[in-house]
């Protein structure tokens, strides 16, 4: 690949995370108020299911745009949604502990 | 020679930076779609090269769309390689059983999505 090339993906990237940094929040703002559903009860099977999509859709996206880490703590919140049992506080301790480690990895990169 | 790949994924981000990689990098043309059944009627339409199919998708989800699209015969033999986040090693090998061509997983790396797609397809153009 020519550097040509690589500054025109850059500068373009850079574009796109400005239109999808305000997606990305409100991904993040879904997976919160899903985990705040679920504390309120835990057997919520629509709050799990909004959450757990939400944490996979930050999961694809928050790497390619440079943010591996982002990718690494949502895929992690994503596996903690996807077991069929109720969340213990120890899970719901442990996702808001995501959550809020997302919104540091987002706040790191801002709209450029 | 010049490519057409078709992109396939609800995800216009995810879209709009596959696209912009696969353009950039190797010149390739490419086609998007938002849906699987959208997807299938462009592949229908234009018989691309390739096809970068998303897996979790509403609707007809990515597996769904892939049988649709082996059942039709213009776009059966289209290769097509399956796009996901990051899965458990059971359900990549359920993908994989299906016959795609490859399982790549997202986030993927924009300044080398198109070299792993040529690598994966046997394409030396770039």
């Amino acid at each position: 690949m020519t550097e040509d090339a690589a500054a025109k993906i850059a500068a373009r990237l850079s574009e796109l995370w400005r239109t999808s940094r305000p997606t990305v929040l409100e991904r993040l703002n879904l997976l919160r108020s899903a985990c705040d559903s679920l504390a309120q009860n835990p057997a919520d099977e629509e709050a799990r299911a909004t959450g757990r999509e939400a944490a996979h859709k930050l999961s694809g996206v928050l790497g390619v745009f440079g943010l591996p880490q982002g990718s690494e703590i949502a895929a992690s919140a994503e596996h903690r949604l996807m077991s069929p049992e109720p969340l213990t506080a120890d899970d719901l301790s442990g996702l808001r502990e995501r959550i809020a480690d997302l919104d540091a990895v987002i706040a790191s990169k801002p709209e450029g | 020679m010049s490519r057409r790949v078709l992109i396939i994924d609800d995800e216009e981000d995810i879209r709009e930076v596959a696209a912009l990689s696969l353009e950039t990098v190797a010149g390739w043309d490419v086609l998007v779609a938002a849906s699987g059944a959208a997807g299938i009627i462009k592949a229908r339409e234009s018989h691309p090269d390739a096809i970068l199919l998303d897996v979790m998708m509403p609707g007809m989800d990515g597996p769904t769309t892939f049988r649709e699209l082996r059942s039709l015969p213009e776009t059966a033999n289209i290769p097509v390689i399956l796009l996901t986040a990051k899965v458990q090693a059971a359900d990549q090998k359920r993908f994989s059983d299906l016959g795609v061509v490859k399982v790549m997983f997202k986030p993927f790396d924009p300044l080398v999505l198109a070299q792993e797609i040529a690598a994966t397809l046997g394409w030396q153009e770039i």
